[in-house]
């Protein structure tokens, strides 16, 4: 059954368009192969500029989520108590936050003389420079969207490290930096190539934040094909920027799927 | 009571529940969709609907909540499938739809063509309302300067294009109108560039006049004005994703003045979204453009004659001058087809033309065009 449905609603769309994409009627009618739209947007320089916006985006989210999560991950791991529960339910809030009431409290905020600026204000500091409307608007908004999912991946990949090996290197006298980087991370890569390949796929489809948030040109993936559809009412072009975004996506998907079956092997 | 019990009893509650939604489209209850916001069903509820039923006893009118374009798009696809495979849409009438959604759906006969069902009241829309035969007009508003009276003084507001163009130079970053195909408030400041552009004539533009090259002489010098403009606006050449974002940042004071919709604008103030302190003013060379909202009645519906039936009876004047005193829109049908005490009332209020851009063709070039050649002005490294 789960394979039926997988092949009926993702397997089976994803041919489809592929195919509609390139094999479809010229002027005449006559069916043929034809690339013509792909070489519209490989030679397009505003298709172009929405796509390298998109990847910069999913670059610079995925670095950030790295940064920030990690360490949320191995203090949550490794101290017990009151507090990281708290920590812990801080980190999986967003989880429950839809993007659309994020992206409106975030205008409130960081927004122009939002919340931070009338403390700033307050404290007789100058006003931010504000990220909305901004690249930096969405990447804020979708880092702090992904955080739960990030924290949560690492932090069952950090269930592979075993106390007894930590304390053992300890013993020994390594340092903190030598035990993350020589019995953690070793454990621990796997789990941040899911982590990463999760976050990206997610990234790269993301639709209401960079709607809101970002600038109105160049525009992420998300917002660009949903424009294309529907106010240029041009399903092929907004097709085929799908299955391109579907390319980059592949390669994630692969990076994921080549990490769960070195897993299998023992 | 015990887990499996619990499951079965929630499952029957669950399936009780979604009966209604299961059921066929009944003969005499006509099935109504908007994407339109809580005002607009406010004033179906309200109005609409008690005077209609009265004047036709028996029957009912089934109003839902479709809320928002995409939600009716979904709907009208179910109507499309329904047609192929000759079943019953459940759906009779849609309230703030574009008949040219979903792709094909005219061509494969979906909407009905309005002009050609013999209604009586159809020869009073405004001409300048209507757009395909498969769309029907029957509501408007207009585009607006909306301020902050505490930073300008109502007697310097800008009156003419001219002006606003002056103050907007003279006060960089205190102006900002949302993306043209997010919003009509940015939209229509968009078109009011083009007329500008063109002569402020209207009537160069028609819905079947459009060709790539009129299109690339009618928009070129409008990307120019706007393109001119763009460093003066809020953060250098920002633009906000929708009208109600561009009343949120006048509302925090973040900017001074922004186009708004005139309805949009009145309902704000009287929430205190807006400060009682907000100015409102309109251009008097050439005013804002103006939307109008159109119904669609798909040709497979259960009652379909009923529903040309409402559609026949939203355009009289009775529904019309309704439109006017309590919804704050402007009447779909031409101006004489209002009672004439109306129309002395809101004589100064309603300038004597609104200015209608027409869709198809036109919006596309202007949708695209824009986000190629005006947008991009925004460093995205800045």
């Amino acid at each position: 059954m789960p394979v039926v449905l997988v092949i009926w609603m993702v397997v089976w769309p994803i041919i489809s368009a592929i195919v509609r994409t390139i094999w479809r009627p010229d002027a005449s009618g006559a069916y043929g192969f034809n690339l013509d739209t792909y070489i519209f947007f490989f030679t397009d320089r505003y298709s172009l500029d929405n796509l390298s916006l998109t990847l910069w985006t999913t670059g610079i989210c995925a670095i950030l989520l790295l940064v920030i999560c990690l360490p949320i991950a191995l203090y949550l791991r490794f101290s017990a108590g009151r507090l990281p529960a708290y920590v812990q339910g801080l980190a999986i809030f967003p989880m429950f936050v839809p993007s659309i009431i994020l992206s409106y409290a975030f205008i409130r905020v960081l927004g122009p003389n939002g919340m931070v600026d009338l403390i700033l204000n307050a404290a007789g500091l100058p006003k931010i420079r504000t990220p909305y409307l901004t690249p930096w608007g969405p990447v804020i908004g979708l880092v702090w969207d992904n955080i739960p999912l990030t924290v949560l991946i690492l932090l069952a990949g950090l269930g592979a490290v075993t106390n007894q090996s930590v304390e053992a290197a300890r013993d020994v006298g390594a340092g903190p930096i030598r035990v993350f980087w020589d019995i953690i991370l070793p454990r621990l890569g796997n789990s941040i190539l899911v982590a990463l390949s999760f976050t990206v796929l997610g990234l790269f489809s993301a639709f209401t934040l960079p709607y809101v948030l970002g600038p109105a040109a160049p525009e992420m993936m998300g917002p660009f094909m949903q424009r294309t559809f529907r106010d240029l009412y041009d399903p092929l072009n907004a097709t085929t920027q799908a299955v391109i975004a579907f390319g980059f996506c592949l390669v994630f998907g692969l990076f994921y799927v080549r990490s769960v079956a070195k897993n299998r092997t023992p | 009571m015990k887990r499996r019990d619990f499951m079965i009893a929630a499952g029957t509650a669950a399936g009780a529940l979604m009966i209604p939604r299961i059921a066929f489209g009944a003969e005499g209850v006509i099935d109504w969709y908007t994407s339109s916001d809580q005002n607009v069903m406010d004033f179906w509820t309200n109005v609409v609907k008690p005077k209609f039923e009265a004047a036709n006893p028996g029957i009912t009118i089934n109003l839902v909540d479709g809320g928002d374009n995409a939600g009716l798009q979904a709907i009208a696809e179910r109507a499309l499938a329904a047609m192929q495979t000759k079943s019953d849409p459940q759906a009779d009438f849609f309230e703030g739809f574009d008949a040219r959604q979903p792709v094909g759906a005219i061509d494969a006969g979906l909407w009905t063509d309005i002009s050609a069902a013999g209604l009586s009241n159809y020869s009073r829309i405004n001409p300048l309302a209507l757009d395909i035969p498969q769309n029907m007009p029957y509501r408007g508003s207009q585009v607006l300067l909306a301020y902050d009276t505490t930073k300008l003084d109502p007697a310097n507001a800008p009156k003419t294009w001219a002006d606003l163009i002056a103050w907007i130079k003279a006060n960089p970053g205190q102006f900002i109108y949302n993306r043209p195909n997010k919003g009509g408030s940015g939209g229509n400041f968009v078109r009011r560039a083009i007329y500008e552009a063109n002569g402020n004539d209207p009537t160069k533009f028609q819905v079947d006049n459009f060709t790539a090259e009129a299109g690339e002489a009618a928009l070129t010098p409008a990307w120019d004005i706007l393109k001119d403009l763009a460093p003066s606006l809020f953060d250098g050449g920002a633009y906000t994703s929708g009208n109600t974002q561009s009343i949120q940042l006048l509302g925090q004071s973040a900017v001074t003045m922004i186009p708004a919709w005139s309805d949009q604008a009145l309902s704000a103030i009287a929430q205190g979204v807006l400060p009682e302190t907000t100015g409102l003013v309109q251009l008097s060379d050439l005013g804002f453009p103006g939307g109008f909202t159109r119904l669609t009645i798909p040709t497979n519906a259960t009652n379909h004659a009923l529903s040309l039936k409402l559609a026949d009876f939203v355009l009289s004047e009775e529904i019309q001058s309704a439109v006017l005193t309590e919804l704050g829109g402007f009447p779909g049908v031409s101006w004489d087809y209002v009672s004439p005490e109306l129309r002395e009332r809101f004589k100064d209020v309603i300038p004597a033309s609104i200015p209608v851009f027409p869709g198809g063709d036109w919006e596309k070039a202007i949708n695209d065009g824009w986000y190629r050649t005006v947008a991009p002005n925004v460093d995205p490294n800045a």
